[in-house]
């Protein structure tokens, strides 16, 4: 197996798990909970792998692409509110992470924060409409690996292992107050939304069937889902440790994004505060991408357009049409200067709210011996399927209520 | 009947004045003052690029700005703590900014402790 056959994974991951909001979400876990909530990027990982490598399956297998299942599982009333939900809560998460960037480019080159949007959005447009599939995957996957700077600043920070280790036993931290554990299970469903962002499946699937995945390609998809989710979820374990001994002690819940960066910034100082800010500009510009490419995959397989990357953008005039209308209205939404952590709640809220309907209509078909023959799921792979479809549908029902009752994880 | 009063609580918390609704301006300008503390920490030791540090001052000064007009009491002590920090030169020293963000932690520690 040749090793860039894994960039597929490594982009999903690296920019689904360290996006914006992870990048956000992670290092404030570490600051008001300490280790305490390693556990959940671990749980949330195994549940990401388990879901990624159904995708990739029913991607190989059956030929079938996350949303085509859900029209023909939900059936069309159904399939068009989930059509609907996750459009919004990707175009949001796209906006958010065009926020992120141009934050990032802000903090880079000093030049203002609206104009970097603008040009940002443009940069994008202009690399999925030259790259082909494969280099979109290889420029933002590989580029986002600066993003490993935040694990060599956790060995470079000597930090208490054995207290990192006990974090990835399940628990709730002793002595809080009824508020603080609002606070705690509104991070719970948080973190578990941002690492199983739905378009990471949306992506991850049209990406195999963009790389005509077949039933060959199945140990490229388990090793690509195993691999890249879990350098995904190491990168973000090290955040919430890094923040967790650097920003904890100090009473820093990193309200602006640019904090994250100082992570890096104290052990390894410029250089450190450099290549932490590239690996958050490719790892979120990626995320940018995968949002709104899941988006247009979503609307174009539902009413059954020809879509794809592979093809020459006039080839699929609609979907072409769609990715690019999509990245217009995410940056007006920038534009209208709505703050870049506003945009990274609702994205995590209205992500939690489609997960159940994104996962539902994939666990059935992947156990359908009728289109996936001898690939259909064992024994292991449908009872964690149903136990991580449960878990995710009741934060769907909580999320809401912890949202409001937490002002937003904010107490 | 459980839902009717959350749904209560919610609205509470919504239509509320005073320390308590203010407790989450008082919790971010208190962390925007330990970040703004660590930059300067950071940049004095030469850490950080120039470009980085004028544009992380900038935010934070628009955010703390941002906790201060959302203040229900602005004239409550945590009001005037946070207008002081506003009036901060940018490269304030990091001990004085930490300062500021202790008093602020122990006003919201009293608050949430009420």
């Amino acid at each position: 197996m040749n090793p860039l056959e894994l960039t597929l994974g490594i982009m999903t991951a690296v920019g689904g798990f360290v996006d914006i909001s992870e990048l956000v979400f992670a290092a404030k876990a570490g600051s008001q909970f300490g280790y305490a909530l390693v556990w959940v990027f671990a749980f949330s990982t195994f549940g990401i792998i388990v879901f990624s490598e159904m995708s990739g399956r029913v991607a190989a297998v059956a030929k079938q692409p996350v949303f085509n299942l859900m029209r023909h599982r939900l059936g069309l009333k159904l399939g068009l509110v989930a059509l609907a939900a996750s459009i919004i809560s990707n175009l949001i998460t796209c906006a958010a992470e065009i926020g992120g960037v141009a934050l990032v480019l802000n903090y880079l080159t000093g030049a203002p924060y609206p104009l970097m949007a603008i040009v940002i959005t443009l940069l994008l447009i202009s690399s999925i409409w030259v790259l082909s599939f494969k280099w979109i995957e290889r420029v933002y996957g590989l580029l986002g690996l600066f993003m490993i700077v935040f694990a060599v600043a956790l060995v470079a920070l000597r930090p208490p292992w054995g207290a990192i280790a006990r974090g990835f036993v399940p628990q709730v931290p002793h002595g809080l107050s009824t508020k603080e554990l609002l606070t705690f299970a509104y991070f719970v469903v948080a973190i578990i939304s941002a690492v199983m962002f739905p378009y990471e499946v949306y992506f991850y699937s049209s990406g195999g069937i963009e790389e005509g995945w077949g039933p060959k390609d199945l140990i490229t998809n388990r090793v690509t889902a195993i691999l890249g989710m879990g350098l995904g979820s190491l990168l973000g374990i090290a955040i919430l440790s890094n923040s967790a001994q650097l920003f904890g002690p100090t009473h820093v819940d990193p309200v602006i994004p640019g904090s994250v960066a100082l992570e890096a910034a104290i052990p390894f100082g410029k250089w450190g505060l450099i290549i932490a800010l590239l690996g958050m500009f490719f790892a979120v510009a990626g995320a940018a991408v995968e949002t709104c490419l899941a988006n247009a995959y979503s609307i174009a397989q539902f009413f059954g357009w020809i879509w794809g990357r592979q093809k020459q953008p006039w080839e699929a005039p609609r979907f072409t049409i769609t990715w690019i209308v999509l990245f217009a209205l995410a940056l007006a939404i920038v534009l209208t200067g709505v703050d870049v952590m506003t945009l990274v709640e609702f994205a995590i809220l209205f992500s939690i709210l489609v997960l159940p309907l994104t996962y539902l209509p994939l666990l059935m078909l992947s156990g359908d011996r009728k289109y996936m023959g001898q690939y259909v799921n064992g024994p292991i792979g449908k009872t964690l399927g149903w136990i991580y479809f449960a878990v995710i549908t009741l934060a769907a029902i909580a999320a809401l209520p912890l949202y409001f009752l937490t002002s937003g994880g904010n107490g | 009947m459980r839902w009717k009063s959350l749904l209560l609580l919610m609205l509470l918390a919504g239509c509320s004045k005073g320390p308590e609704a203010d407790l989450q301006a008082i919790k971010q300008a208190r962390s925007l003052a330990a970040e703004w503390a660590l930059v300067n920490e950071q940049a004095s030791q030469g850490k950080l690029t120039p470009t980085y540090v004028q544009s992380m001052r900038e935010w934070l000064h628009y955010q703390l700005h941002t906790s201060s007009t959302s203040l229900t009491q602005p004239d409550s002590p945590y009001g005037e703590e946070i207008h002081a920090l506003l009036t901060q030169p940018q490269d304030a020293r990091a001990e004085e900014l930490r300062a500021r963000a202790q008093k602020l932690k122990q006003i919201e520690d009293s608050l949430e402790s009420a």
